[in-house]
């Protein structure tokens, strides 16, 4: 039996009595406080029960107790009301108040209405607090991932098929679209495809999370969710609120450990990251469950225990075991003065005592001053034995890439995970990977399971039984950026407050082709290896850098001693790829490129490269290869390292006749995008009309989860909305290019969109419906269509 | 036309028409609580029409007249009640401020409650006060918190299919002070957008809502969507798409273009109205939304709010002024309100159509400024006696008693309900009505219990606050 277990019970029908008493708000008081002693969890005196409606029911020792309906006939309303001491219920202390009888007595006569599921006994499912390593099952077919060792026994117990795995074309997209929120490019997703090494996946995987700033600003949705924050609303204008954007956006760029994340964000080292404990002074008079202290026992409790503080932020829970005075105890740890108890909006004249919820693994001293109670705060709650803490955010995280939570919903952390083992062995494992968020989700993408395909669900599937991956709808900021992405729409400018900056190179790439000899554009041996070097010295550790090179034909490349990109060579041509660089530090760096000329017979040779490096002041570095590079042909070790220092360097030079690869540069400038600014995304601008339509959140609420269905609303406005039909016919206008084929046009943005091309029948639909020509109408419709497939809308 | 109005037909409609509501449902917080079956009371009324004067009407002014004082310079503020003479109505002994002729000669078919009260949340942000007024829970809340006309759209649905349930009208929710503030309450909570607001700033743009995007011809419109249709037919991840969500989503684009394609739409165009007809209405916002109300209502709309529009220190919040304001309002609103509850009547659709004209709070004579501070006035210069013009008027926010009217939808016709103090301070003095139990009434006229709940996050929330709020019977017919 649980204690009330809400996700299982669903129903579309507002229900209740007309007039009816309500059981949880009050009758579950009236028992619990005049029954509890005797008739309650594993107490019952006279072999009566009250734990459930059942034993209620089935009465005592000596027969029926209550009947429903039958108030006036029950035992039990004639002991809590008998003149005789002797018979009187409760046999200690006062009589029962008639107010409280009254509400029983209507109870009965109403038929002893019930929460479904609800007990005063205890939870049988109580989660547990300690970390724990899981054993692993063994190995399946070769299935060694931890995760997959545990699904495959799962679905083994449960009788459920693996799903198929997923094809290249759909893993990059789902991949991409998970981790950055963007849509792979068209030719990201034929060279994956095309790639034969055996590991390409664990590559992308590692390439994608290490595009920085696009992570940042995919995540920066989630966790201004999570955090309540935004750029303008509530509280901004009247200094009642506090944005976090400049913090929030940096730690995530950073992969700051999420240990330390969650400690700058419960005792702020500096202004930047307080918003969240401070969250809104509303103006006026506000209930005593809304004051900043108890936002701040709710809103830790919520985002970084799954945990909800709200019931007891009024009154003792009915439905767990959080009582008033716990979530009064987190209050007063933030609390700057003394904070006087209130049970629903009424003063109870105790004052609350600074008290952390899980007194295992310590206590907050209440005699510290307040930066230090929130330092010990910090501390308890990224203490290492505190696995609610871990488990909340891996759960969140296994929800965001599988479409469904191992706990859920995510904010029901106490509720019972359909496989504990899972929880607790990617919990443990962050643990082990100090709390890094990227190596988290690299984990979960690297398992069998996340690459398969996505489980077609039916209407009122049991979705607390894991079948494999759901498809997930495309958040507001997702469908608006891959509008953006495909009709090159993007607003040029971001919120105040992004600390992101809008001013990039401006004449196009300044890198070279370079080799050790300027003649390389015409015959270098084939496999001939140059190292190619350039120290730089930089004043701070850049926030951010992208890159981006082409090999003739293969090349390792170094910073400061690490691999930071491999390109075998093994492409029939030299291909542009980018990377980004989280390992340049303030001071000096070097850079080492082992670069190898493939091919059989003599033929060119050369190396490119630039990288731009954002430095927290804003300034734009560029690094690119040129004639202050040097040369030798001391080959240093597996990580870019010599062992002494080669005394032969000489200057690189540039090649005199660079013209040899000018049909494979456009794809280098086109990663560093225009102006080497990436494009705005949506994260990093006001929500507006379309994107509120879509579920972006107002963020005076913390929310885990966004809607997950389309209603009929926004359909209205995907239909005929000024503002996606304004970008649709201003992509129109960018993308219909007089002369291109009706059929390259058609899966140009069925690539972009979908990642695939059209297929015969689609092609023919469509060119029926557009004509031979390419018109501005025909493209909107075309871009219209594609975007509208629930194939676009959804990740699967 | 028949449309559906009991429950089980409303029910049947959802079930074959909106299966996103049961994903909404499955999706997370939403879900009834406890086991009792539904026991809604029988409904008197099917639609619901609020004119909204947004920024707090001041009762002295309108509906709840008290003594009148002629501007005279160097009157002591404190002796000023009501800034216009009171008028006979068609109702005997009861009198509404002059400038609301038109209403007056109705008011034998209304139901004035004259000891409406609001909670005191500070005096200060409207914002906070219309909140609370249109979801029945003072903000902040930990859950976002419904509109009421969402829970009618909710618990009832629209009375037909095609149309929306809940439809605002007037209201600008971007440039405007406040906005985020408004779009706090402008919505559909913690049920999700399929029974949000249809926002309709504009009435006479309201067609375009419904029409094609702006440069396509209908046949284009048309054709897209028939294309789409083969296009997703035809899809080689057709089973992909299987999956109840991507299903739920084509529905939803379905009942999308159903409505972009009927024949309901052409209730969205003011155009085909008569001259007469528009002049009647008049040429403001306000005026022209009460027309687009009507026709809405005639072709099902369930929940209608037409506002005056709240935007800071401007229409009902008078905060300089007041007489002059006041008086421009009621040329704004009088007409129009008076043509819809006559156009209403002769249409026969009164009776089942419950229209209430209502405001988050009242207003008091006070000039409470001083000069330099913040608060945009309060009449510029504090003073204690009229020394111009602009003082003369209600400018102070007031929750001791304010007025609501009501026509239509099985209510009493020529009933008045509790009273203000003749006297400073004008507090309800008789029968005060809460927000809550005015809530009940109306959700009890729409046949929505005022107990109706849903779990969120574990804790039930009532239409009414913690369930507690009582129709108040006297109030029907």
């Amino acid at each position: 039996m649980n204690v009330l277990k809400p996700a299982l019970v669903f129903g579309i029908a507002a229900s209740v009595a007309n007039g009816a008493v309500d059981f949880a708000h009050e009758v579950v008081p009236v028992l619990r406080e005049h029954c509890a002693k005797c008739h309650m969890e594993d107490k019952k005196k006279g072999g009566f029960s009250m734990n459930t409606r059942e034993l209620l029911l089935e009465g005592s020792e000596d027969g029926v107790v209550v009947e429903p309906g039958k108030a006036e006939e029950s035992l039990l309303l004639e002991a809590v009301m008998s003149d005789d001491k002797s018979d009187r219920m409760p046999p200690k202390g006062p009589r029962m108040p008639a107010a409280d009888v009254d509400v029983l007595r209507r109870w009965i006569d109403e038929g002893m209405a019930w929460e479904p599921g609800f007990s005063f006994g205890e939870a049988a499912y109580e989660p547990p607090l300690k970390p724990r390593r899981p054993v692993l099952p063994p190995a399946v077919a070769g299935r060694e991932h931890p995760v997959d060792r545990i699904v495959d026994r799962y679905f083994a117990d449960h009788g459920i098929d693996r799903p198929a795995p997923l094809g290249d074309a759909a893993f990059i997209r789902r991949l991409t679209l998970d981790l950055t929120g963007l849509l792979p490019q068209p030719a990201d997703i034929d060279a994956f495809v095309a790639d034969r090494r055996p590991d390409k996946r664990a590559r992308l995987i590692e390439s994608t999370l290490g595009r920085n700033v696009d992570y940042a600003e995919h995540w920066l949705s989630f966790w201004n969710d999570l955090l309540r924050n935004d750029y303008q609303g509530t509280g901004y204008i009247d200094g009642g609120r506090r944005q976090m954007t400049r913090w929030l956006y940096r730690s995530l760029v950073d992969n700051k450990p999420y240990d330390q994340f969650a400690r700058e964000l419960l005792a702020p080292p500096d202004d930047e990251s307080r918003g969240f404990i401070d969250g809104i002074q509303w103006r006026g008079r506000v209930n005593a469950s809304q004051t900043r202290e108890i936002q701040f026992s709710q809103s830790i409790s919520q985002t970084f225990l799954g945990l909800n503080m709200k019931c007891a932020s009024c009154h003792d829970s009915f439905v767990d075991r959080w009582k008033l005075d716990d979530a009064y105890g987190l209050a007063a740890i933030y609390a700057e003065s003394p904070l006087e108890i209130a049970r629903c909006d009424k003063p109870t004249g105790r004052m609350a005592e600074p008290k952390w919820i899980f007194p295992e693994l310590g206590t907050v001293d209440g005699d510290a001053p307040r930066p230090q109670r929130l330092e010990q705060l910090a501390g308890l709650m990224t203490h290492p034995d505190n696995g609610r803490f871990t488990r909340t955010i891996v759960n969140r995280l296994w929800q965001r890439m599988m479409g469904r939570g191992i706990v859920h919903p995510v904010d029901a952390m106490d509720t019972e995970p359909w496989n504990e083992d899972l929880l607790d062995l990617l919990a443990t494992r962050f643990v082990d990977e100090d709390y890094d968020l990227k190596k988290a989700l690299a984990f979960i993408a690297s398992s069998a399971i996340y690459q398969s395909e996505s489980v077609v669900t039916e209407e009122g599937a049991d979705l607390a039984v894991f079948r494999g991956p759901l498809a997930k709808r495309l958040t507001a900021e997702q469908f608006v950026d891959a509008v953006w992405t495909i009709t090159g729409t993007a607003p040029g400018k971001v919120a105040a407050g992004v600390p992101r900056e809008v001013d990039g190179p401006q004449d196009g790439l300044q890198a070279k082709w370079i080799w050790s000899a300027s003649s390389a554009s015409a015959n270098i041996p084939a496999g001939e290896a140059v190292v190619l070097g350039k120290e730089l010295f930089l004043p701070s550790k850049p926030v951010d850098v992208r890159a981006a090179f082409i090999a003739d034909n293969a090349a390792d490349i170094f910073v400061n001693g690490t691999r930071v990109a491999r390109e075998d060579g093994e492409a029939s041509a030299p291909i542009a790829r980018s990377l980004t660089i989280g390992n340049f530090r303030a001071g000096k760096n070097s850079i080492v490129v082992v670069a190898r000329n493939g091919g059989v017979d003599p033929n060119p040779a050369g190396f490119t490269f630039e990288a731009h490096l954002r430095h927290d002041d804003g300034e734009l570095q560029v690094v690119a290869t040129d004639d202050t590079w040097k040369w030798t042909s001391t080959l240093p070790d597996g990580n870019g390292r010599f062992a002494r220092p080669p005394f032969d360097w000489q200057a690189a030079e540039v090649v005199t006749d660079p013209k040899v690869w000018t049909p494979f540069t456009a794809g280098l400038s086109d990663m560093m995008t225009v102006g080497g600014v990436p494009m705005v995304r949506a994260s990093l601008v006001p929500a507006d009309l379309l994107m509120r339509s879509l579920g972006r959140p107002n963020r005076e609420q913390i929310v885990s989860m966004r809607p997950d269905n389309i209603t009929t609303l926004e359909a209205i406005d995907l239909a005929n909305g000024e503002a996606l039909s304004g970008l649709l016919k201003q992509g129109a206008v960018n993308l219909a290019r007089p002369g291109v084929p009706v059929p390259e046009m058609i899966d140009d943005i069925f690539m972009q969109a979908l990642g695939r091309r059209a297929s015969a029948e689609e092609r023919a639909l469509l060119q029926q419906g557009m004509g031979r020509r390419v018109t501005r109408t025909a493209v909107e419709d075309l871009l219209w269509l594609v975007l509208m497939m629930p194939e676009f809308q959804f990740v699967r | 036309m028949s449309l559906p109005t009991s429950i089980p037909n409303r029910r049947a409609f959802l079930k074959a028409l909106s299966a996103s509501s049961l994903a909404a449902a499955m999706s997370g917080a939403p879900r009834a609580f406890g086991e009792e079956p539904v026991m809604h009371p029988e409904a008197t009324a099917d639609c619901c029409i609020l004119l909204w004067m947004a920024g707090g009407m001041a009762a002295p002014e309108t509906f709840d007249p008290k003594t009148y004082l002629p501007f005279e310079k160097g009157l002591p503020v404190e002796r000023i009640l009501s800034t216009f003479p009171a008028i006979d109505t068609s109702l005997d002994g009861v009198k509404i401020s002059s400038g609301l002729e038109e209403i007056a000669k109705l008011m034998d078919r209304a139901t004035l409650i004259r000891s409406h009260v609001q909670p005191d949340l500070g005096s200060i942000l409207h914002s906070r006060h219309q909140y609370h007024w249109h979801t029945g829970y003072v903000p902040p809340q930990t859950v976002a918190a419904p509109h009421i006309g969402a829970w009618m759209s909710r618990v009832l649905g629209p009375r037909n299919p095609v149309m929306p349930a809940f439809i605002n009208i007037g209201q600008r929710l971007e440039g405007i002070g406040e906005s985020e503030e408004l779009k706090a309450f402008t919505t559909g909570g913690f049920f999700g957008s399929e029974f949000g607001p249809f926002n309709l700033p504009y009435p006479d743009e309201a067609a375009r809502s419904v029409r094609p995007p702006e440069g396509m011809e209908a046949g284009r419109f048309t054709n897209r969507y028939k294309l789409y249709r083969k296009l997703v037919d035809g899809s080689p991840n057709r089973e992909f798409m299987s999956d109840y969500q991507q299903e739920s989503m084509l529905r939803s684009m379905e009942n999308a273009h159903r409505l972009l394609g009927s024949k309901e739409k052409a209730a969205f165009d003011l155009s085909g109205e008569s001259k007469e007809t528009l002049a009647a209405y008049g040429e403001g916002r306000f005026g022209r939304g009460c027309l687009l109300a009507r026709r809405l209502a005639e072709a099902g709309a369930r929940f209608i709010e037409v506002t005056t529009e709240y935007i800071p220190f401007v229409h009902w919040d008078t905060h300089e002024n007041g007489h002059v304001t006041a008086a421009a309002l009621k040329r704004e609103v009088d007409g129009p309100i008076a043509r819809l509850i006559r156009d209403l009547e002769d249409r026969a659709m009164l009776d089942r159509t419950l229209v209430i004209i209502a405001s988050e709070f009242s207003r008091d004579m006070m000039i409470e400024g001083v000069p330099g501070s913040e608060a945009r006035d309060q009449a510029r210069v504090k003073s204690d006696t009229l020394e111009n013009m602009t003082h003369y008027g209600l400018h102070r926010h007031f929750t001791g008693g304010s007025s609501v009217v009501m026509f239509g939808g099985g209510m009493k016709k020529g009933h008045v309900h509790g009273a203000t103090a003749d006297e400073r301070p004008l507090i309800a003095v008789k029968d005060p009505v809460s927000i809550s139990d005015l809530h009940a009434t109306i959700f009890t006229a729409m046949g929505i219990s005022p107990k109706s709940v849903f779990d969120v996050e574990k804790r039930p929330f009532y239409a009414t606050e913690d369930g507690k709020g009582r129709a108040v019977k006297s109030l029907f017919a």
